[in-house]
Parts: structure tokens; sequence; C-alpha cells
């Protein structure tokens, strides 16, 4: 609803274009959990003051995958009965939430792009994924795909993140109304975050 | 105790048969155990390669879940993901000692090593056992192998740093040290070792060598050693054990043994003793084993035998030197007393002497009137004789032969005399007993019992010939006693030996000259006297009681020889003598019947001359046999006729179909006046008139045939024919005449 509002709102970007990306594995099958972002070339996009929320149920981080824009303040909220010490050794966030229960007052701002490999210190099994991309076009696939939209002309470098594949990144150039269709085949990345 | 001894041999054998035992025992045991042991120690050398492969995955799991607990320290993976490569090659330093490993090394994702812990040593490089590093990338695990790292045996585990995914590799480094050697031994009885400390070859161990799977394919050989000494040390307390039991029962059997052999050998050996004892004549001590067993029951037979064996020496020295029959000395005992006489007689000048005596007749008696009646006999003389010399001694020598010592010689022999002169009265037999004595003494006659015997023999003998009653020992006699001694031992085997011979002598009819008759007359051809004429031994025969045998032998030939005369033509009457003792063998008569149907010789071709004394000694009972054989068949003559004093009453009673007229009437036959012309014409009238055949024997001069001739004699016998004549010369002899 406040999306919609916000697309009357920007009436301009009825003209925008579309980017529909198709991820899939090396077999051809498609993949979940894959971020897919594109960063225009040569521009600042602002900030955008947002939040999220990585929960913590039954001893598993929800969701496993979470894009966030920079600068986006993820809050952790603990809906576990125990407690929960979620820390990261990621060079984009490093921070570490000891033992706790319930939401922390603060959320932790992410504010460096990248990817931040979350963990709980007393679960090991439990991980996750927060990458941090410096464009507010992003999204996560669904059955292997998913749909950057309202961007604008220009050019921009598509490019897709996987726990464990990884694609060459691709530069596109948007005209204004254009609906693009990408696919990328995912092969074995460079796991490093 | 003698080696050999029933104990000592018992002893032995049991001791033998248990040590056999007990070696074979040991021996299996020795044996076994080697094998078992041998057994036991491969057995325990591959459980220990194993358990060494075992203690090493237990290590390695341990190791890993270690490693992991280090690399989960959030601070060790903050450091890692966050510090610089200083803090992180403390880190890992501190870390590692932390879980005491020899190297802790970081890895990165690429297998490209960060760090370690000693220190910095291999940064930049590849981790040296990619095979490892690319198991454990691959399994987002961890990965434990053996391998060699800067020369040694290490184990390496090689875990994940996880943030939460894996940001890097840790492998931990972990020498096999002596520590985990020493485990091995911990776990078992080897002893374990590796590399260059590989202890020198020892016989008292056995080694195996275990090689390690690797996962950089180094080859580390472990080297397992398992001590003999140790292994054989449970043995050796078991062979022990059974050596001591062996050695106890060893001992405990022979100690059984010993008393089981004493307690049989002591009563043998005291069974030994009383047999030694009774051995020499010693019966006084019994013999004593206080025992219910066979031993004792032995000891006890041992002891009847003991006292009978006295009781029947004392019998046998009784019967020994005592005549069974009348209790008197015997003749053993009778020597030694005249000795003893002698000896004291020798002491003190005094006389000791002897009186040898011979019961009359007694034969006849004992065979008239039975064995058992001369048994009362002379039962009853040896009383009188003894009640006669009281305190002195009276023996029986053997048969009616009495002999008594004296030391007083003053009227011996009527003093026996005079004990015999009652009449015995056995029964309701009154009989009159006459006996001969012989008396010889010392210092007159002989020095010693034996000659002094003798002589006494010698003296009764005389007696006995003369008919005197009493003879004293005359020097010189002895000589003719001796001949006559030795002659009875030759007479005995005279037969045997074949001396003997049969002449024949001719009796020839007086009136036609042609031989009737010839008279067997026995030779002897003695060895060393040469040839004997009957007159000399025919008498020693009868008194030895050989002349039955020697007329048996003269019946015999001369049946034989006439049978074979009469197979030649020569049909003449034999004629053999008969002795007045052959008339009291009751088996004669038939003797003679057989020898005769044998030789198919009519019984009267044999005529039986039986002396005219004989007849008279029991004229009733020698009527009795001349009739039986006279049944017979045999002819029979009295010889020697006109010298016995027979009755004419006796004569005509005799069944007997010759009369013989003594030689002495004859021999000197020549005058017709002299008496034995008197009596020899009386003589033939005589038996004509009582119508026997008269004979005259020694014939020797033509005169004294002639007069018989005139006289009317029937036969002659004497030199004047023939003398007596071997059989051969004698068929010669009448051949001659026929011509």
């Amino acid at each position: 609803m406040v999306r919609f509002l916000l697309l009357l709102v920007l009436a301009p970007s009825l003209f925008a274009a579309t980017i529909t990306v198709r991820v899939r594995d090396a077999r051809g099958r498609a993949v979940s959990d894959a971020v897919v972002y594109a960063e225009p070339e040569g521009r600042q996009l602002p900030l955008a003051r947002r939040t999220a929320v990585m929960d913590q149920r039954n001893r598993q981080f929800k969701p496993g995958v979470l894009a966030v824009q920079v600068g986006t303040a993820v809050s952790f909220p603990n809906n576990d009965d125990v407690q929960h010490h979620v820390y990261s050794f990621s060079k984009a966030k490093k921070f570490q939430l000891p033992l706790y229960k319930g939401t922390p007052v603060n959320p932790e701002i992410f504010d460096q792009a990248g990817v931040v490999a979350l963990g709980c210190n007393i679960h090991d099994q439990m991980s996750a994924f927060i990458v941090v991309v410096d464009t507010p076009y992003f999204a996560k696939t669904e059955n292997g795909a998913a749909t950057l939209d309202d961007l604008d002309a220009g050019r921009y470098t598509v490019k897709v993140w996987h726990a464990d594949l990884g694609a060459e990144p691709r530069t596109v150039a948007l005209k204004s109304g254009d609906s693009l269709s990408l696919t990328f085949d995912l092969g074995r990345a460079n796991a490093r975050p | 105790m003698p080696a050999r001894s029933f104990q000592a041999r018992l002893l032995y054998l049991l001791v033998a048969v248990l040590v056999a035992l007990e070696a074979g025992t040991l021996i299996a045991v020795y044996v076994a155990g080697r094998r078992a042991l041998e057994r036991t120690v491969r057995e325990e050398l591959s459980t220990g390669a194993r358990v060494f492969d075992h203690l090493l995955q237990m290590r390695a799991r341990a190791l890993s879940e270690q490693s992991r607990v280090l690399v989960g320290d959030y601070a060790f993976r903050e450091a890692v993901a966050t510090t610089d490569i200083d803090t992180v090659t403390s880190t890992l330093q501190n870390h590692g000692e932390r879980v005491d490993a020899n190297v802790v090394v970081l890895i990165d994702l690429d297998g490209t090593v960060l760090t370690d812990s000693i220190p910095k040593r291999m940064s930049g490089r590849q981790f040296p056992f990619p095979a490892m590093f690319r198991n454990a990338v691959e399994r987002s695990g961890s990965d434990a192998a053996t391998v060699t790292f800067n020369g040694r045996p290490y184990q390496f585990v090689i875990v994940p740093v996880l943030a939460p995914r894996p940001i890097a590799y840790v492998a931990v480094g972990f020498e096999i040290d002596r520590r985990v050697l020493a485990d091995v031994g911990r776990v078992s009885a080897l002893e374990a070792s590796i590399g260059p400390r590989t202890p020198p070859a020892d016989p008292d161990f056995t080694t195996f060598r275990h090689t390690l799977p690797t996962a950089d394919g180094s080859k580390i050989e472990v080297l397992l050693r398992r001590s003999l000494v140790d292994a054989r040390k449970p043995f050796a307390a078991m062979q022990l054990q059974i050596f001591i039991l062996s050695a106890i029962v060893l001992g405990t059997a022979v100690l059984a043994a010993v008393l089981f052999a004493r307690t049989v050998s002591h009563p043998l050996r005291v069974l030994a003793e009383g047999a030694g004892r009774i051995e020499r004549g010693e019966y006084v001590e019994p013999i004593v084993v206080k025992r219910e067993d066979e031993l004792g029951h032995l000891a006890t037979a041992f002891n009847s035998m003991q006292s009978a064996i006295a009781a029947r020496e004392d019998q046998i020295m009784f019967q020994a030197t005592h005549d069974a029959l009348t209790g008197l000395p015997n003749r053993t005992l009778f020597l030694d007393r005249l000795t003893q006489g002698i000896a004291a007689a020798k002491r003190t000048g005094r006389v000791a002497g002897m009186v040898m005596m011979d019961v009359d007749r007694f034969k006849e008696i004992n065979d008239t009137l039975g064995h058992h009646f001369g048994d009362q006999l002379l039962i009853e003389i040896g009383r009188r004789l003894t009640q006669t010399f009281p305190g002195g001694t009276v023996a029986r020598l053997g048969g009616d032969e009495f002999a008594i010592l004296f030391s007083d010689a003053k009227d011996v022999a009527g003093r026996v005399t005079a004990a015999l002169n009652e009449p015995f009265v056995l029964g309701d037999v009154p009989i009159d007993v006459n006996a001969s004595l012989g008396i010889a003494s010392y210092p007159e006659h002989a020095d010693d019992a034996g000659t002094l015997l003798r002589r006494a023999d010698v003296a009764m003998y005389d007696a006995k010939k003369n008919q005197s009653g009493v003879a004293v020992y005359e020097p010189g006699r002895d000589e003719h006693s001796v001949r006559r001694l030795s002659l009875m031992m030759d007479l005995r085997q005279a037969i045997a030996r074949d001396e003997l011979e049969l002449y024949f002598q001719p009796k020839v009819d007086v009136r036609t000259e042609a031989v009737l008759h010839a008279e067997a007359l026995v030779r002897w051809n003695h060895a060393v006297h040469g040839v004997m004429r009957p007159d000399e031994f025919i008498p020693l025969a009868e008194q030895t009681g050989r002349i039955g045998l020697i007329t048996k032998w003269v019946i015999r030939k001369a049946i034989a020889q006439c049978a074979a005369w009469r197979a030649d033509g020569l049909d003449l009457t034999i004629a053999v003598n008969l002795s007045a003792l052959d008339l009291f063998d009751a088996e004669l008569p038939t003797l003679i019947s057989g020898l005769l149907s044998e030789a198919n010789l009519p019984a009267d071709r044999l005529l039986l001359e039986i002396t005219e004394s004989a007849i008279m000694k029991d004229a009733a009972y020698a009527q009795k046999v001349l009739r039986d054989l006279k049944r017979r068949g045999m002819c029979l003559a009295i010889d020697d006729f006109g010298t016995g004093y027979s009755s004419l009453a006796h004569l005509k009673r005799l069944p007997v179909d010759e009369l013989k007229i003594d030689k002495s009437f004859v021999l000197h036959l020549r005058e017709r006046a002299s008496d034995d012309y008197v009596i020899v014409r009386s003589t033939i009238e005589l038996g004509h008139n009582m119508g026997l055949v008269v004979i005259a024997e020694g014939v020797e001069t033509a005169e004294s045939w002639s007069i018989l001739k005139e006289l009317g004699c029937d036969m002659a016998q004497g030199y004047f024919m023939s003398a007596p004549l071997p059989a051969g010369k004698f068929r010669e002899w009448v051949r001659s005449r026929l011509r």
C-alpha cells in the first residue's frame, strides 16, 4: 500500500525501465535466494533511510538472505525462548549482539556495501547473510526470478550474489520504459565475501 | 638295607614311575606352554597393531574434537577473521598450546598457508598435505590423517574456521610421540617404537612391523615388540607351580612308598630272620609280626612250622639214634656210647667191651609165626636184656642183632644166656630162644669202637658157626671176616655183572654107564679171588639173604640149558641144589613151574636136591613145600644124606625120589669092612627098600666105583667120571662117551 502510494506520487516513474532477471545454476535449474542488484554508473543515489528485520525464530535466522541498501538499520528480534549471540566478522559490518533476548533497543546500521555473514556464537547451525548493496535497485530471486523496476534511464551494472555461486556482472543501458530481461547462469563463485 | 632288597626295588619302581609321570607332565606343560606363548605373543602383536591403529583413530577423533573446540572459540575466530597476521600467528600459538598441538597452521580457502605457529614458516606456501585439505573442503568439515611432517610421524587434523561459513581452515599437527607409544604399552603388553629410535634386535623380544596408513604416501612403520620374558612370566609361574606340585606329589608318593615298603619289608625281614633261625636250628624264639594281614598269617604259619620242625627234629633225632621197634638205641647211638665207653676206659684203665648177639633161627620164627610175632619177640628180648643190664647200653643193631655195652666183663655171656633162658610166651605159644654171642673188648681186642664192633661180629659168627653159643674174638680172625665182608658186598653185584657161571657134572647110571642126570653147580668168576666154588660163597649168600637170587638164577639158567640140550638131542634130567632158605620162599614153586612151562620142558626133567639138614630144620614145613613141588611134577632128592640125623619116620613121609649119599662116606670107600662101606651099603638098602633111587657122589676112584656097582647103587657122580664142566665141554664129554 505504501509502495502504491509512492508510485502515485512519483508519476514520472511510470516511464521508468524494468529489468527482469532469471537466475539459473549450471544445470539450468532456477536458483532462489540470490540477490540481484543494479548499480547505476556515475551517479550517487540518495541513502534510503529504511529499516529491515533479521528475525530469529526456531534457532534460525529469518530470512536466510536479506538484501538491504547501504544505510539500512536492521533490527535482530529474538523470537526464541533461548538467548542468541549474533555476530559478524565480515568487513562490511563487524558487530556482535552478545547474549540477548527480545529485540535489542538499537538496530544495527549497515552503512557499508558488502556481504555480511551472520552467525550465532552459541548455535553453530544458525547462518544468514545480509547483502548490503549501494543501490536502491535490488531484489531476491524467488523460483529463479527477480524483477528490478522503476529504474531510471541510464547505464547500470547488474550483479548477482549468491552464497555459494557467482556470475560476472553485466552492464546494461536502459532507456525510459525499457523492459529488459537478463539471465544469469551461475557457476562456482569465489565464496569469500 | 641291601640295594636289591624288596623295599628298595619297590621304592625304585615307584619313584621311577612317578618321575616318568611327572617328567611327562612337565614336558607336556612346557611344550604346551611354549606353543601357547608363541601363539599368544603373535596374537598380542597383531592385536597390538590393530590397537595401535585404533588408538590413532581415537586420538585423531579426540584431536579433531579438541581442534573443533579450539577453532570454535569466539576469540580465535574473531582474531582469525579480523585481526592482523601477527596477532593471528600468536593466537595460533596460544590456542595450539591449549590443545598440546605441535603445530597449528591457518590455511585460506584456496589451500594457501596464511600463517602458522612455528612462526609463519610456511606462510604463502601451499599446505603440504593437499589431499587432506581437499578432503576437508569438499566435506565442508574436517579430516584427520597420519603423515610425515618435518621427518617425524604426525597426526594432522584439519578443521574449518566457521563464521559461520568456513572462512579459513586450521590444520593442527600432533606428533606421534613417546606418550602415544606409551599409551600402546598401557593398553597392551607391547612396546611400540617409531623411527630411528628402533631398539636393537633382542632375542628376548618378538617384534612386529606395522605400517601405518598415511595420507601423504610416506611410509611410517611402527615396531611393536613383546617381551618374551614378561610373556613367559605367567607360564613360568604356572610351570613353577606345577613343578612344585609335582615335587610335593613325588615327595608324598616316595614317603608313602617308603612307609608302605617298610610295612611290607619290615615283617618280611622279621620273617626272613626267623627263617634263618629255623635254618640254624634255633627253634625257641618265635617270630613276632603283630599284624592281621597275610604277613601276620605267614608269621603264624612260620611259628607253627618252627615248632613242628622242632618236634619232628626231636623225633628224627630219636629215630636216628633209636630203633623204632624196640625203642632201644640203634647202631649209631651204640657206636657213640661204645666210643665214649672206650674213652672212659682209656682214662680209668678199665675195660670196655661189647657183646654182639644174634638170635638163632629168628628168620624161621619170623617166617613161620609171622612178622608180628617176630617183632613181639624182639621187643621182649630187648626188654629182658635191658632188665639184665640196668644202666648199661643195650642196642638193637638191626634185624635180630643186639649189642650190649659192658664195662665189667664178668659173666657177661652167662647173664645174657640166663636172660634168654626162660621160654618166651607170646600169645599161647611158648618158644625157646637161643642166641649166638660174640664178645670183644678194649683194650684186648681193639682200640676203637668200629673195630671192636666188627670183631665182636666176627666172634659172633664164629659162635654161630661152631654152634657154641658164645665166642670171644680170636686175633687173626679179622682177615677172614674182612674178605667175607667184601665178598658179601661183591655178591650183591655178581649177578648183575654176569660173574656167575653154571658148571655141569654128570650122574651116570652105574649099570649101563649111561648119563642120566647133570647136576648144575654154580661158579663165581670173581674179579679178584678167581673162580670160587659154591661151598665158598653159598653159605655167605645164605647168611646175607642173597641165596634166593642165586637159586633163581641157577634154576633159570639150568632149565634153559636143559631145554637147549633137549632140542639138541641130549635128553637129560637137570639137577639143581635148593638151599634151606629156599624152602621158605613161598613163591619159588610157582616160579619154577612157570620157567618150566616157558621152556616147554617136562617137570620131571628138573631134579631139586635139598640137603637133609635143610629138611630137618623144619621138617613139617619142608614136607609141605616138598609136597607142593612134587605135585607140580618135579623130581626131588635128599642131598648129603647121612649127615642130618633124619629119622626114618620123617624120611618115610617125604615125597622124594632119590637119596644122595653124602660124599664124605664115598670119598674113602675102599675097604669092604670099613664103616663107610657099612653105611653106604645100608643106605643103599634103605633107599631101595623105600623105593628110592640111590645115588653116590664123590666117586673119585675106580675102586669106589666098583664097590658101588657091587652094592647095587643106582647112579654115581664124581671126578672118576668127570669133574663139573662148562655147558659146552659137558656136551662134548657126553658126545665122546657115546662114541
